[in-house]
């Protein structure tokens, strides 16, 4: 730990040049989790996105693994985005590929092992997840929080030196996101990835993360940083404290 | 992701004096680079080191395969990082047997099961269909009629352009052909007979048929298959409201008007097509003309006329059936399009053999 992987300084988030966050400035270490929360629309999901390399943000500047991502060329872009795992909200798993194809198409596109290792890889990382025994189901033959493991296998498929994930538990019953919970931290202990994930459910943000970015929907600013039990107890930014205890009690 | 080193990465076996295996591992590992090949059989196993330098998961995911079925595995001696690595795969990988997959006669049964049940949830959504109707007509069912004079347009006046372009294409045709068999005898004026008759009695209502599976079904099966996957037909269901009636309805009925439309549409541009060809040559116009009103009778008429609205009934039908039974994902919504066209054409070629066979029984 100790190298920064991620920094962003007065960014501005936004859709179509229409900004929705502004003043966001962190910066993160290796190996660290870092969540993205606040209230719903708050553009949570926006800021991720800006934060890897998916959109651009309106203004401002941030870094990834090195790279400025506001002067980087396509090429460089590409680079750093193949270093960078996600998780999206919906698990966007491809619906005509089984859970082994999801994993192994990265794997072929990037690597080109020979079909032996293909397997080998997809199916670890399957394993790592806990889905060997459903490798050869579609996505549409499983349930959410299984489609969500599977899309994180999916993720993992390239060793990401950073994950992205956004919304891990949304839609899952208590219990199976206490495990997804385990599984980021699992992932973070034995991969050693950064880890920046969105969401709002408050006792996962607490199980998992090291750091918190609160953005605060009223302002259009991010309202807070911290760890996520200073900012549950810290009298210096009430509305992060607010939305923590509310959530929280909720 | 490790950067690779010049060694390549490497793997060997020894048998230990208690007859458990030692596999020594070394070199870097990446994936991508071939990687070693080793054959053991052993319930007791032991990883060991041999300069083992930079390594990614091709490492773990080589370990994971080879010692899947391997009852004892000793790891103590390996970097704490790849013992997590390979200890997180083992933890929640290894609590199950293997699916491995249905035998040849469970996939027999199983194919036989499907087919009666998809036969099964046709007829019943026929039935359904049949049982809106009624209740729309004494005024019971949830029609969504708003969409009535939108599918119209779009299932009929939006057809008009491709219709006229087929149907001239087909009087063209037949006529051409007709010309070339009809010269050899010296009849060539009942040209007029051959198109006009053909095109009333069957190429009009087969080929609007058809045109309608191409692109009035696909669409149906895609509309009510998306709305499947957003859950739209739970939503109207859990509002109470019968998605046949609401969505299929509309759709059903503004075909079943709009497709006979189409078809007489279709006969008289294909007529006018056959006519183009016959007049230049041996035929004048009104030759031509007066031959075609008088082959076709007004029971000819009737009957592509008839068969026109079967053929819009099944083709939006076929449509409809297969978008509310399609699977939830996007493949199941392209199956579900692809599935409706064909479904919808088979059914229109059936009917139009089995109105051949009535037709020749009754007289018509």
């Amino acid at each position: 730990m100790g190298r920064e992987v991620l920094a962003c300084e007065n960014l501005c988030v936004g859709h179509g040049g229409r900004a929705i966050m502004s003043d966001v400035s962190f910066s993160l270490e290796h190996g660290r989790i870092l969540a993205v929360v606040g209230p719903s629309g708050c553009g949570k999901s926006t800021l991720m996105r800006a934060l890897s390399g998916l959109d651009e943000p309106v203004s401002g500047r941030s870094t990834l693994l090195g790279q400025d991502l506001a002067v980087a060329t396509a090429g460089e872009r590409e680079d750093t985005l193949r270093r960078l795992g996600f998780l999206f909200q919906g698990s966007a798993l491809f619906s005509s590929l089984t859970l082994r194809e999801n994993v192994e198409l990265p794997i072929r596109e990037f690597l080109s092992p020979p079909r032996r290792e293909l397997r080998q890889l997809a199916e670890y990382k399957l394993a790592l997840v806990g889905l060997s025994d459903a490798m050869d189901k579609l996505p549409s033959e499983i349930s959410g929080g299984m489609a969500k493991r599977a899309a994180l296998a999916r993720a993992l498929a390239l060793d990401p030196e950073v994950l992205f994930l956004d919304e891990p538990g949304a839609g899952l019953d208590p219990v199976t996101a206490s495990r997804m919970d385990e599984l980021i931290l699992r992932v973070r202990e034995a991969f050693g990835t950064t880890i920046v994930m969105v969401s709002h459910e408050v006792p996962s943000i607490l199980r998992t993360a090291d750091y918190c970015v609160y953005l605060d929907t009223d302002t259009g600013r991010m309202g807070a940083y911290g760890p996520p039990r200073d900012l549950l107890t810290s009298d210096a930014h009430p509305r992060a404290r607010a939305f923590f205890s509310q959530t929280h009690r909720t | 992701m490790s950067q690779p080193s010049p060694s390549p990465p490497r793997a060997r076996t020894e048998v230990a004096d208690d007859g458990s295996v030692i596999l020594w591992v070394g070199g870097a590992w990446a994936a991508g680079t071939p990687l070693p090949e080793v054959a053991f059989r052993a319930d007791r196993v032991c990883v060991r080191t041999d300069g083992l330098g930079l390594f990614d998961s091709s490492l773990p995911a080589w370990l994971h395969a080879h010692l899947r079925t391997v009852r004892s595995v000793d790891l103590a001696d390996l970097p704490e990082r790849l013992k997590a690595l390979i200890r997180m795969a083992e933890n929640v990988a290894l609590t199950g047997t293997p699916d491995e997959g249905p035998g040849l006669l469970e996939n027999i049964g199983s194919w036989g099961v499907e087919s009666g049940s998809s036969w099964g949830r046709a007829l019943e959504h026929i039935g359904h269909t049949a049982l809106g109707f009624l209740r729309a007509l004494v005024g019971r069912a949830r029609v969504n009629w708003s969409e009535l004079t939108l599918q119209m347009q779009t299932a009929g006046v939006d057809a008009l352009p491709i219709v006229a372009l087929l149907g001239f294409l087909t009087g063209l045709i037949m006529a051409y052909v007709g010309l070339i068999q009809l010269r050899q005898v010296g009849a060539t004026v009942y040209v007029a007979n051959l198109v006009a008759l053909a095109m009333a009695r069957e190429m009009g209502a087969l080929m609007t048929g058809v045109i309608a599976c191409g692109r009035t079904s696909t669409a149906f099966a895609s509309q009510l298959g998306s709305m499947n996957v957003s859950q739209e037909t739970d939503a109207l269901r859990a509002l109470g409201i019968n998605p046949v009636e609401f969505l299929a309805l509309p759709r059903i009925l503004a075909v079943t008007l709009m497709v006979p439309v189409l078809s007489v549409f279709a006969t008289f541009v294909g007529v006018f097509g056959g006519m183009l060809v016959a007049c230049a040559g041996e035929l004048s116009v009104e030759q031509y003309v007066t031959q075609a009103i008088l082959a076709v009778s007004w029971r000819s008429f009737m009957a592509g006329f008839v068969k026109s609205i079967a053929f819009g009934f099944i083709a939006a039908w076929a449509g409809c059936y297969r978008g509310s039974v399609a699977k939830r994902s996007a493949l199941g919504v392209g199956e579900a399009a692809t599935s409706a066209a064909v479904l919808g054409i088979t059914l229109i070629v059936i009917a139009d053999a089995v109105f051949a066979v009535l037709f020749n029984l009754y007289g018509v």
